[in-house]
């Protein structure tokens, strides 16, 4: 197959359909085509006028450290360039978006575990490469793990990395927290970051977090939903788990009397009856304690994890796509016909920058 | 007490061994801490410098070439920063390697040919680069001195901002250059310095960005210097950096923008400052700024705005 060059001149990308919004909704991705080559590619996009200075820092970093990475299960940056006042980056087009958009789209129970296997697989093998380059992600999680079209997985949201290597030595253990950068995935973290204590982190902080995310997309909840800040921390330092739930952690709601019954309303008895009938395999229950492991020290790297006997198991990428159906990606002759939205983004765009000037000096 | 006594005998032996790791007594199946195959700081840059030559000649034997260069490059970069488990090696050994790197030219020789250098090779390259220069015998840096007889070092780096492929590597190497008050002189003086205008506008945003860096890098660190400078290129300079905040590029304009304010406000660059307020083209172009329609550019220009505004006050002659 020929090698496509993505140039950088905006002129050549056509924007077709709104894809997603990012968290923090400072980018928004579209899905364009890229003329020459005819293909589609994920358009992202972000505004830089809206954002602070630290944070167009942020995506700089992220821009840079990307264009240094290669690995098949790391997001490839193909392109960025500037047009207007925005920051366009082109990146392939991952069909099904994060596995995180899928499981709440389709899956609302959780994922199966076969696909978990797959996804977790990939993510490991992203993170091996990550830390023997000496980088530590910090954010791992179910909306950072994208799936293509054809079932490959990779790892994106490097805009949270950090590298381990600092005044030309390799740090064995790294303080910083920037919360800025922590927040939004504050909830993914380990309590060894968490706690910010001389201590310290090192790489297998990110062990944590993909046991948190094989958590949330078995669960099909976000980790630490509706709990506050304080008992999150409380219980990832004290070692209180929140298990994979299925039959054998499945604990019946005895209903207490004078209980409001309204709040046991027929979803909730849906997503119970579902558990109670659902059981992982003791691999995958072995795998995430081992990654849930409170004490970092005592917590396996990710290449020794990858030898564990639910990743021998796992079936190849090229499997997804059967174990993620109903899902459907996203491919050149069904585009999310959204082209309302689209439009009322796109206006919204030109108001801005038709916004009338009240000052006037013409020299 | 004894058996510490004992570990440090121990400890002890394996430094004299690996000073004189050729001596056969004391190879690997009796110290396994190293590995199998520990080749002596000498060994490893003959043989990466016999690579690298390959390399540049284009034989019929690239690859073999490409993968010798690879595979020394780690040894030296394992050598120097240790690995997931294994600790760095000792000064002594730094120091040889340190030295063989100098007497053997091989980090212009690596520099030069840092596009012919697989992916992962041209990230190692800069990080043993990084590493090198950082070295320290006391207070003197003998990396920084080596380089300063070598400038093409410094040269080729900066003409790295002309190749995509290597632009990256050589910025991370550049802005580990810049620190040192010695290399930056050597960078600002150079001819090739205003290149950068032309590298902070190119349409590739991930290196337009990183040769800002290395630019703001070069015109902050070391005040007294970059006062210096640009008083002694004051009309060179500033008609270059009219092209940058004039520019199409939205980042450019912004960045540039910002940078000026903090050039003009820095204390040693007071000179400077009252030559660039003087000039009411100067005041022109910031009020226009302010009618800018994005809020961050609005509020940079002000930032250089308030400079005129500040001087006037003070009833300094316009």
């Amino acid at each position: 197959m020929e090698k496509v060059t993505y140039n950088t001149n905006s002129d050549d990308y056509q924007i077709c359909s709104l894809f997603a919004q990012s968290l923090t909704e400072v980018a928004v991705v579209y899905i364009a085509r890229h003329i020459p080559s005819n293909t589609l590619v994920a358009y992202k996009k972000y505004d830089l006028d809206k954002m602070s200075a630290e944070d167009a820092e942020l995506v700089q970093d992220e821009v840079i450290l990307m264009r240094q990475l290669n690995h098949s299960a790391i997001l490839p940056l193909l392109s960025s360039f500037v047009a207007d006042h925005k920051v366009v980056c082109i990146l392939p087009l991952m069909g099904y978006g994060s596995a995180a958009d899928v499981m709440l789209r389709h899956f609302p129970t959780g994922l199966p575990e076969a696909a978990i296997a797959t996804i977790m697989k990939a993510v490991l093998q992203a993170l091996v490469y990550l830390h023997a380059k000496g980088i530590i992600h910090r954010a791992v999680r179910g909306s950072h793990t994208l799936i293509s079209a054809e079932g490959n997985v990779v790892l994106s949201g490097l805009r949270y990395a950090c590298p381990v290597i600092s005044a030309g030595k390799w740090q064995r253990k790294m303080h910083s927290y920037p919360a800025s950068i922590m927040a939004p995935n504050v909830n993914w973290l380990s309590p060894e970051l968490l706690k910010q204590n001389l201590e310290g982190y090192d790489e297998r902080s990110d062990i944590y977090s993909v046991g948190i995310t094989a958590c949330e997309l078995a669960n099909g909840i976000a980790p630490y939903q509706g709990v506050s800040k304080t008992l999150m921390l409380i219980e990832k330092v004290q070692g209180i788990l929140r298990p994979l739930m299925d039959s054998s952690t499945y604990i019946p709601r005895v209903p207490i009397e004078g209980e409001n019954g309204a709040d046991m309303c027929q979803d909730d008895d849906d997503y119970s009856s579902i558990i109670a009938n659902r059981t992982f395999s003791n691999a995958f229950h072995n795998v995430t304690e081992l990654c849930l492991e409170t004490q970092d020290h005592l917590r396996p790297v990710a290449k020794d994890l990858l030898t564990h006997a639910f990743f021998k198991n796992a079936a190849p990428p090229a499997a997804l796509p059967r174990l993620l159906y109903p899902a459907m990606p996203i491919l050149q002759d069904n585009l999310p016909d959204n082209q309302e939205d689209l439009e009322s983004m796109m206006v919204c765009e030109k108001l801005y920058s038709l916004a009338i000037d009240p000052v006037s000096w013409d020299f | 007490m004894a058996k510490g006594k004992a570990g440090q005998s121990w400890l002890k032996g394996v430094r004299v061994c690996s000073i004189h790791p050729l001596s056969q007594e004391c190879d690997s199946e009796k110290m396994p801490l190293f590995g199998k195959s520990q080749k002596s700081p000498a060994e490893v840059v003959k043989a990466l410098k016999e690579a690298v030559n390959a390399l540049e000649r284009g034989d019929k034997k690239i690859e073999k070439a490409q993968d010798d260069v690879s595979k020394n490059l780690v040894l030296i970069k394992n050598m120097l920063y240790g690995t997931s488990d294994s600790e760095p090696q000792t000064d002594i050994i730094v120091a040889q390697l340190a030295q063989e790197l100098y007497n053997s030219n091989l980090l212009l020789l690596l520099i030069q040919n840092l596009n012919r250098i697989d992916f992962e090779g041209k990230k190692d390259v800069a990080q043993v680069f990084n590493n090198i220069l950082r070295r320290q015998i006391g207070t003197r840096s003998p990396t920084v001195e080596y380089i300063c007889t070598k400038p093409e070092i410094l040269f080729t780096l900066m003409n790295g901002y002309e190749h995509q492929e290597i632009a990256l590597n050589c910025g991370t190497m550049l802005r580990e250059c810049a620190r040192y008050e010695a290399l930056a002189k050597i960078m600002l003086h150079s001819d090739d310095f205003f290149n950068f205008f032309r590298y902070v506008e190119v349409s590739t945003f991930d290196i337009a960005s990183d040769a800002f860096s290395t630019f703001k890098e070069l015109l902050t660190r070391h005040k007294m210097l970059c006062a210096e400078f640009l008083e002694l290129n004051y009309d060179k300079v500033f008609s270059h950096y009219q092209r940058l905040l004039n520019s199409e590029n939205y980042v450019t304009r912004r960045q540039s923008l910002k940078l000026l304010g903090e050039l003009l406000l820095d204390r040693h660059n007071f000179t400077v400052m009252t030559r660039y307020i003087s000039n009411p083209d100067n005041l022109k172009l910031m009020m226009n700024m302010l009618k800018e329609k994005s809020r961050n550019i609005q509020f940079e220009a002000f930032h250089v705005f308030k400079v005129f505004e500040s001087r006037q006050a003070c009833g300094f002659p316009h």
